[in-house]
């Protein structure tokens, strides 16, 4: 042990703080540049800190150019969305780790969702877009609803999953011997004890859904529609970037997803990899 | 399928004992289950059936060609561009992130003992897995930009470079930032589900190994590797997918440039589809992926340990 042993620890600790670093400066950078007033920006060399910290870029980007707009669209559809996949998430679930279905569907079903989550979108862009335009529901977030509620379904089935096997059937058992109907023991006990649950994976799914990009560029083409990482897009090919308003866009796009997440942070790595992680 | 596991076993006489009537629970599942799967079932197979009756007609006015958008699909010299660059891509994010994932897990337990400062990094870690992807183009859009971007200027204070460096205008440096910003954003998950992998292994048996004089390596590859071994599958599987709908970062960052350097395939079938408008080759191509997808998939599946009870 004795000295190598403290030699390899201070190696460790400097790896440790050295890797810290470069993971915190883009998001310092991002940071940085988003309230860099226009004079700034056109320094000759790019300031490490603001010298006018100004949230002028914020206002612009969401006030000037009707931001706001597509973060109203973002926070619409990602609601509904949210309540969609919980309410089919819930009656695929219940049946599965609560009635006497056969192991056989049990399995196909979580099977099933599985794969799902190997299914890369890309290839199912083109064929959504042409059902979406013949049904009429091109550039309406509706579209974008039923899209994500279908990509996420995967991923809430099987949390959902994780969450109603912890609750012991005991619970409800003690209930149907009270003299409830399976309805009431629903609703009365197994609800309240998976409010946890649902509302980690409520955060969750809003944060995937905030998140998407793929669909919403394609299924949409206007302010009425477009949500909030589009927008953000649309400032980046510009063909002179305006570099504080992109990264306020940025930051924007980032802060909501980063905060629910952070907020359901106990939960997020069993919901990446089906349960196989479990935080304490 | 997979084999009985205990929790089955146990799970069982329960669902025996509810359905002493048999019938009405029975009933209820399938009332429950089959609506909701009917419909779901068939929203995930409407796209599929479309993009086949696309990938057997001209794109424009809809006769029917038989194969020739799949031949056309296998002719074009961009989707073999697009198969070497998503290639390449997996071969330099997929082994540097999960050898450095699984390192920094390896490092993180034994040198950092104290646990609010494990749950600290943790949160660390979760940041960048959460950040969506199209803020993560942004990001790397403000480190390697020319003239603005924070990289060369960083070099450029640091005297290591005395000309700006056009990262994204060479093939190689910018398939190397449009990898950077995949591992800077994926690292930290492969390393979340590592250090709690180590957690898993018995204390036992590593103080065991260090009484007989094993050395940290000997302890990682008898010992360690033996608890990591099911999840450093998992992650490869699960990142291995995610290069294959790698996009939204890409996309804003390079667009798949500079010529097709950084196209990869998801980039190219967004391209064939959307740019050049010829659906029928573009569903050809995501009939191929999908069966290409659907054929690894089901090799690997059984091996995913998922607890599927």
């Amino acid at each position: 042990m004795g000295r190598s042993h403290r030699v390899l620890k201070v190696v460790g600790w400097l790896a440790l703080v050295v890797f810290a670093l470069i993971y915190l400066f883009p998001l310092y950078w991002l940071l940085n540049t988003s309230v860099k007033g226009r004079a700034e920006l056109f320094a000759s060399t790019p300031t490490l800190v603001a010298q006018h910290p100004t949230l002028e870029p914020y206002v612009t980007v969401l006030f000037d150019r009707g931001y706001v707009r597509l973060l109203r669209n973002s926070l619409v559809v990602c609601s509904l969305t949210v309540l969609l996949t919980l309410v089919i998430g819930m009656a695929i679930t219940y049946p599965l780790t609560r009635l006497p279905v056969s192991r056989r569907l049990r399995v196909g079903v979580l099977n099933w969702a599985l794969s799902l989550r190997f299914l890369p979108p890309i290839a199912v862009v083109v064929p959504y877009f042409l059902i979406v335009r013949t049904i009429g529901l091109y550039n309406n977030p509706l579209a974008l609803v039923f899209v994500y509620t279908l990509f996420n379904l995967p991923f809430g089935i099987w949390m959902l999953k994780g969450f109603m096997t912890e609750i012991p059937q005991e619970v409800e058992e003690a209930a149907y011997v009270d003299g409830a109907t399976r309805a009431a023991a629903f609703r009365r006990v197994l609800l309240p004890l998976m409010a946890p649950g649902l509302l980690a994976s409520a955060v969750i799914i809003f944060a995937f859904c905030w998140s998407e990009f793929l669909f919403a560029l394609i299924l949409t083409s206007t302010r009425d529609a477009q949500t909030f990482p589009v927008g953000v897009q649309g400032l980046v090919t510009q063909f002179e970037i305006i570099w504080n308003e992109m990264a306020a866009a940025g930051v924007i796009a980032i802060a909501v997803p980063l905060v629910l997440m952070l907020a359901a942070r106990r939960h997020v790595l069993a919901g990446l990899t089906f349960g196989v992680i479990r935080e304490k | 399928m997979s084999e009985p596991v205990p929790a089955a076993a146990s799970l069982a006489p329960t669902a025996r004992r509810w359905t002493l009537g048999h019938t009405p629970q029975e009933r209820l599942a399938y009332k429950l289950l089959l609506p909701v799967l009917g419909i779901v079932f068939v929203i995930v197979l409407l796209p599929f059936l479309v993009a086949l009756i696309s990938s057997l007609r001209e794109g424009g006015d809809g006769a029917f060609v038989g194969g020739q958008n799949y031949a056309r699909a296998l002719r074009n010299p961009l989707l073999y561009d697009a198969l070497k660059a998503t290639g390449l891509y997996a071969l330099i994010v997929l082994p540097t992130e999960i050898l450095l994932g699984t390192g920094l897990a390896l490092l993180v337990n034994r040198v950092v003992r104290s646990p609010n400062l494990r749950a600290l990094i943790f949160v660390f870690a979760i940041i960048p897995i959460v950040i969506p992807p199209v803020g993560v183009g942004v990001i790397a859009r403000l480190i390697y930009a020319p003239d603005y971007g924070a990289l060369n200027y960083l070099l450029q204070l640091g005297g290591l470079i005395q000309q700006e460096i056009p990262w994204l205008s060479r093939p190689m440096t910018a398939m190397l930032a449009v990898a950077s910003v995949d591992i800077w954003q994926w690292t930290p998950f492969v390393y979340l589900v590592m250090f709690a992998g180590l957690q898993t292994v018995p204390r036992e048996s590593l103080e065991a190994a260090q009484v007989d004089g094993a050395t940290w390596w000997q302890q990682f590859v008898q010992i360690e590797l033996f608890y990591l071994r099911p999840l450093l599958l998992l992650v490869l599987f699960l990142r291995l997918a995610d290069v294959l709908r790698a996009f939204d970062a890409i996309f804003v960052l390079t667009g798949g440039g500079p010529g097709t350097a950084t196209q990869l395939l998801s980039l190219y079938l967004y391209r064939v589809g959307f740019k050049f408008f010829n659906s029928g080759e573009a569903a050809a191509l995501a009939i191929m992926v999908l069966v290409g997808m659907s054929l690894l998939y089901s090799g690997v599946a059984r091996l995913l340990p998922v607890e599927r009870d």
